[in-house]
């Protein structure tokens, strides 16, 4: 058994030595761009995911949010329960939330959208919206006549919102009436835009708990909190360790919650990257198959000598084999520094998506599936014309 | 000791039906040097490539120190044709991308031999047949002289008990030639090995114990020579 790899490892050895530079840097080269293929859509969709998820918890519903029982449209006693929430171990935060859709009307133009009531103070230990403020400021405590407005809410003269709601133009200090569900009217002063990139948040505004509580007649009462958790990604732990704290209200994960619209999203991702994987791995497939195809039919003749002098059949298969093996590996090699290169000028230049910046994510567990379907695709691709080429009776060989 | 027993052995082109050998039964001793002759297509080829393993006999058999070698497998022959038989091809048949000490050594390395003594061995027989400065040349830095002598290096460097050579003078001058038929003789005389040569040379005769000429498929005559008494 020895024996026969260090025969196929000469043989392959010389035959990669002193064959066609040309053919195999070619091959390498295309065998490297395979592996870029493999690796940087998933990066993408990774980072998509990524990028989704942590908009999700800064700015849409932190970790987990706790909703009110079922048939109930308010949490009621809603400090109760914060303060509750805030002594379980791992909570870092909690932002009760009062929403509502309102109507927003400036210079006689309107908009439907929501509007939050919050706690600033509650709501900075939870989301990021504060820290994305591009002109004005953020809420402070007993601003019940300001507001904060999504930048796409807020718009630009003259630009209208593409079917997103948009004012057309509103800036810091201006006023904007907003007509509430129950069909009070109420005029708030512009006090800061923030842009986060979420389409959600960005078209909705921001007062304080007290401004709407007071419009709608609400006191100690809810829509939603949302909570932060001390650690990211065991939204599921926390959200079982706060029903096992006896949270009677419905609590939900930032992915149950935003499921729909990602799900279907990440789904046509992974579609498109299944595509373009099987795609690749057959285009790898081909050329392999061709570059060792053509290699075996030219060297036919000195298969049938090798067979003709004693050497096994095997050995010569394993030679090709292991050719394929090495062409495999410095691909790989070289689609690692290709993909580390385009990963490296997307960090720097992130791709823009509607919902913010994506920078690649390259996971381990991608890279190592990418090498293992490069090396069995190449395997089976090398081993099969020179399965076919060895077989072959030695003189029909040999007298070609 | 080689023995065929009314070996036949039929081509078949499409409809055409080639009988290249038509009942041959021979036997050939230990350390003989036979020379088999005959015109164009009288059937040594064929008989030298079923006696080399790298053909099946159609009917017949063939005995080599009493093993019926058309028996066995392809995996089997192929051993066999490794460590019992050195084979010289009519044109060398050398791996162009290997040196000359490599086309010698890639059978020794098969063996299980060890680094050390392949190499020493191998520039060893280089030397033998007059090609010790010429080990790192490639096929295509070689005359056909050298490429032959590499290819006879190739066949002897494991110490075969039978050597197969097929006419391997044919595409040499004659003073090239007469070397290698001494190399033969001498690797004859001093290793005992068991030489059998396709040759339509008449004055190779002189080196052969015995010759078996071919016509049509059959034996025509079986001599000895002068060699050989």
């Amino acid at each position: 058994m020895l024996e026969n790899l260090r025969v196929a490892s000469f043989l392959a050895f010389k035959q990669v030595q002193r064959g066609s530079k040309g053919t195999l840097i070619l091959t390498i080269m295309i065998i490297a761009l395979v592996f870029v293929n493999l690796v940087f859509l998933p990066s993408i969709i990774s980072g998509v995911i990524e990028t989704f998820n942590t908009q999700s918890i800064n700015f849409n519903y932190g970790n987990l949010v706790i909703e009110p029982r079922e048939g109930d449209q308010y949490i009621s006693d809603a400090d109760t329960l914060q303060k509750k929430v805030e002594r379980i171990p791992g909570i870092v935060g909690t932002s009760p939330r009062i929403s509502t859709g309102v109507t927003y009307f400036y210079k006689g133009r309107d908009a439907r959208s929501t509007l939050y009531g919050i706690n600033p103070q509650d709501e900075r230990s939870v989301t990021t919206i504060h820290e994305n403020m591009v002109r004005g400021e953020f809420l402070s405590a007993g601003d019940t006549d300001k507001i904060v407005m999504g930048a796409t809410l807020a718009g630009t003269e003259g630009e209208a919102g593409g079917g997103l709601p948009t004012l057309q133009g509103v800036q810091v200090g201006d006023s904007v009436e907003v007509a509430f569900p129950n069909g009070e009217r109420r005029t708030f002063q512009v006090k800061g835009i923030y842009e986060t990139q979420s389409i959600g948040v960005d078209t909705s505004a921001f007062t304080t708990t007290g401004a709407v509580a007071q419009v709608l007649g609400l006191e100690n009462q809810a829509s939603e909190i949302l909570v932060k958790t001390a650690v990211n990604g065991q939204e599921e732990m926390y959200r079982t360790r706060l029903l096992s704290y006896g949270i009677q209200q419905q609590v939900f994960t930032f992915r149950q919650k935003a499921a729909g619209f990602v799900d279907q999203a990440i789904q046509s991702f992974e579609i498109i990257n299944a595509i373009s994987t099987l795609v690749s791995l057959i285009i790898a497939v081909v050329v392999v198959f061709i570059v060792i195809f053509i290699n075996t039919v030219n060297k036919r003749r000195q298969i049938g000598i090798l067979k003709a002098i004693g050497i096994d059949k095997q050995i010569i298969i394993n030679s090709y084999v292991l050719q394929v093996l090495f062409i495999a590996t410095l691909g790989a090699l070289v689609g690692i520094v290709l993909t580390s290169g385009v990963i490296y000028y997307l960090t720097i230049n992130p791709l823009v998506f509607p919902g913010g910046p994506v920078f690649p994510v390259v996971e381990p567990a991608t890279v190592a599936r990418s090498i293992a379907s490069l090396f069995a695709v190449s395997i089976v691709a090398g081993y099969i014309p020179a399965w076919k080429t060895a077989r072959e009776d030695i003189l029909d060989a040999i007298q070609r | 000791m080689i023995v065929a027993e009314e070996v036949t052995r039929v081509y078949r082109m499409g409809k055409v039906e080639v009988r290249a050998l038509k009942g041959v039964s021979f036997t050939i001793a230990d350390g003989e040097f036979v020379g088999i002759t005959g015109a164009s297509g009288s059937g040594k080829s064929t008989l030298l490539h079923i006696l080399g393993l790298l053909d099946r006999p159609t009917s017949g058999r063939v005995l080599i120190n009493g093993r019926n070698v058309q028996k066995l497998s392809d995996r089997q022959q192929t051993l066999f044709r490794l460590n019992r038989l050195g084979y010289v091809f009519q044109d060398y048949a050398l791996i162009p991308e290997l040196t000359a000490i490599e086309n010698v050594i890639v059978t020794s390395l098969a063996r299980g031999v060890s680094e050390k003594e392949y190499l020493k061995r191998g520039a060893e027989v280089l030397r033998e047949v007059g090609l010790g400065d010429r080990i790192n040349h490639r096929q295509s830095e070689l005359s056909g002289g050298e490429q032959q002598r590499v290819a006879i290096a190739r066949a002897i460097v494991n110490k075969p008990s039978i050597l197969l050579a097929d006419e391997p003078c044919a595409n040499l001058d004659s003073e090239t030639s007469k070397s290698i038929l001494d190399l033969f003789k001498q690797l004859n005389e001093d290793l005992n090995q068991t030489i059998v040569m396709v040759s339509h040379e008449k004055w190779h005769e002189r080196y052969f114990c015995r010759i078996i000429d071919l016509k049509d498929g059959l034996i025509n005559s079986m001599r000895e020579c002068d060699a050989g008494r």
